[in-house]
Order: C-alpha cells, then sequence, then structure tokens
C-alpha cells in the first residue's frame, strides 16, 4: 500500500470513528483515544512546557471532540483537524500568562562579515561538539540547558519545532495547522534550531 | 544568489540554505554549489554537523510521553460526558467493559 492509500484508509477510519461517537458508541472514544490521545498530550506538553497544563489541553481537545463532534464534516483530515485545535488550545494556554524572559533569537543566532563570511572567534566558529560522547550530549546537564532554551523560544517558535521535530509534520502541515505562510514556518524553524546550537556550542564550548 | 554551474555561495548563504539541504529540496546546482562551499569552509562543516545534532537532541528533548494516570482521568472525564450527552454508556461498551 503506497502513502496515499494509507492516508487514504485512515481518514476512512477516522470519519467512522466519529461516526459511532456520534452514535455514542464508546469503543469509537476508546479507539480515538488510543489514535490520538498520546499525540495531543506530546503536543500541548512541548508547546506549554507544564504537565498541567497539557493535561487541561488534552481534555479540552477531547471534550471539543465529544461535544461538538457534529460539527465535524469529515472534510479535513480529522488528525489535522486535532492538531489545529491542539495546537491553538494550547498557545492560548501560555497566552495571558507571565513566563521567564523569552531569549533574544537576534544574540543566538550566527554573525557575518560584510562579504558573507562568518564573523567571530575561529576557534568558536570551528567548535564541533556532533561526534561527542553520547553520554555528554545526553548528560543531565545539557538535557536542562536545552529545555531551558525550549521552554524560552517564543511560543509560535517552540510549536514550529514541536510540530516539525517531533510531530514530523512537513513544512506544508505545519502552515496549515498554524495558519502561516510555509515561508514563515522554515524561517521559525531555523532561528529556532540555530539557537538551540548555539546554546549548546557555547555549553560544550571550543574544546569539545 | 545567482543559481548556476558556477554559483559561490558564502557562509551567510550556506547557512541560509541549511532547512532546505537537510530536506533535500534545493536543486543539483544549489546542492553542488553547497557541497563546494563546504569542501573549503570547516566552520560551515561545523555548524552543519552540529545543527544536524541539535535537530535530534531537541526533538528528543521536546518528546513527552502522556502518563497512564492522565489516560485514566481523561478516559474517565470524557465517559461522563458521552453519557451526559445521550446515554453512550448504554449504546456501545469499551474494549476493557466486554473483556472484563
Amino acid at each position: 500500500m503506497n502513502p496515499t492509500d494509507a492516508d487514504v484508509a485512515e481518514r476512512l477510519q477516522d470519519v467512522e470513528l466519529i461516526d459511532r461517537l456520534r452514535a455514542g458508541e464508546v469503543a469509537a472514544l476508546d479507539s480515538l483515544m488510543a489514535r490520538y490521545s498520546s499525540r495531543v498530550y506530546r503536543l500541548a506538553r512541548g508547546i506549554t512546557r507544564s504537565d498541567a497544563d497539557a493535561e487541561e489541553v488534552v481534555q479540552d481537545v477531547f471534550f471539543t471532540l465529544v461535544r461538538k463532534h457534529d460539527t465535524f464534516e469529515g472534510r479535513a483530515a480529522v488528525g489535522s483537524w486535532i492538531y489545529r485545535i491542539t495546537t491553538n488550545t494550547a498557545l492560548n494556554k501560555r497566552r495571558g500568562k507571565r513566563f521567564e524572559a523569552e531569549i533574544g533569537l537576534e544574540e543566538l543566532l550566527p554573525a557575518f562579515k560584510a562579504d558573507g563570511h562568518r564573523a567571530g572567534d575561529p576557534s568558536f566558529l570551528l567548535a564541533d561538539w556532533s561526534q561527542s560522547p553520547e553520554q555528554d550530549l545526553l548528560s543531565t546537564e545539557s538535557r536542562r540547558l536545552l529545555s531551558e532554551t525550549i521552554d524560552a523560544l517564543p511560543d509560535h517558535y517552540r510549536a514550529v519545532l514541536v510540530l516539525r521535530d517531533v510531530e514530523g509534520l512537513s513544512n506544508e502541515e505545519v502552515a496549515e495547522v498554524l495558519g502561516e505562510t510555509i515561508a514563515s514556518v522554515k524561517s521559525k524553524l531555523h532561528r529556532a534550531r540555530m539557537a538551540l546550537r548555539e546554546r549548546l556550542t557555547r555549553h560544550f564550548g571550543p574544546n569539545c | 544568489m545567482a543559481d548556476g554551474p558556477t554559483t559561490r555561495l558564502t557562509c551567510q548563504d550556506v547557512i541560509g540554505l541549511l532547512v532546505d539541504y537537510l530536506e533535500a529540496t534545493l536543486t543539483e546546482e544549489t546542492v553542488s554549489a553547497f557541497e563546494r562551499h563546504l569542501e573549503i569552509c570547516p566552520p560551515c562543516v561545523a555548524y552543519l554537523r552540529t545543527y544536524r545534532k541539535t535537530r535530534e537532541l531537541a526533538s528528543a528533548a521536546a518528546r513527552a510521553e502522556m502518563p497512564d494516570e492522565v489516560k485514566a482521568r481523561l478516559r474517565e472525564l470524557l465517559l461522563e460526558q458521552l453519557a451526559r450527552k445521550g446515554g453512550g454508556r448504554q449504546r456501545g461498551r469499551s474494549r476493557e467493559e466486554r473483556t472484563s
């Protein structure tokens, strides 16, 4: 079965599950939960960075599915619809709350000379920690640093990073979920990754 | 940036193209120019390698699994919702209920 056939089959199964849920069938709810609850939680946790908020988001999303599923007409893939309401609900949770100051992305982006070459200390520019031992890359300290930096990314940048690099959506799918252009998604993804890379490079240093 | 067989890319061009390079969406000519630049630019090689590793580490760091107790609480709440909406419990039973 090629991917297109698989997508179509999955969409039909989802629509059938929604119909059965519409008829009040508990087994359909269990199937939809088995299919989507982990993804919804992972995405919500990735965006809100809070266990409690993620739980609230996953409840809100499934309540919407149960209460308003009769407004869902099956035109869009259920998966895309769920990603969209999860992302919006998670971003709304963050809105209006005070968090630690977001990082200044500009400070973490590479600097260039007028001729387009990198600017900066040569030993830092050559720092390549990618082959460092796994125990260093995955140490408690580096995981904490990475986690803190992800937390401090502007919300929409973090949403793009999670949708792309954790959930594995395409740029086109992320653009649809967020209502942004593909160019904007790619730009946010790139800047978020560069900011994280810079933090890690400063952590591991030129003598890695 | 002009795209052609003799295109020369700067570090700024190369770093700006990383997303497309890793997604293999560049034209053959741009890939050639990109890789010609890497052959003469160790800092960009280091940047590419650490950028790629960052993507891998960030993907793992941002991944959270749903705890079983959260799943159980969610199911209970949803069953209540379904029952309130129209006797959902009577119309169908879950796999666990059927096998218990």
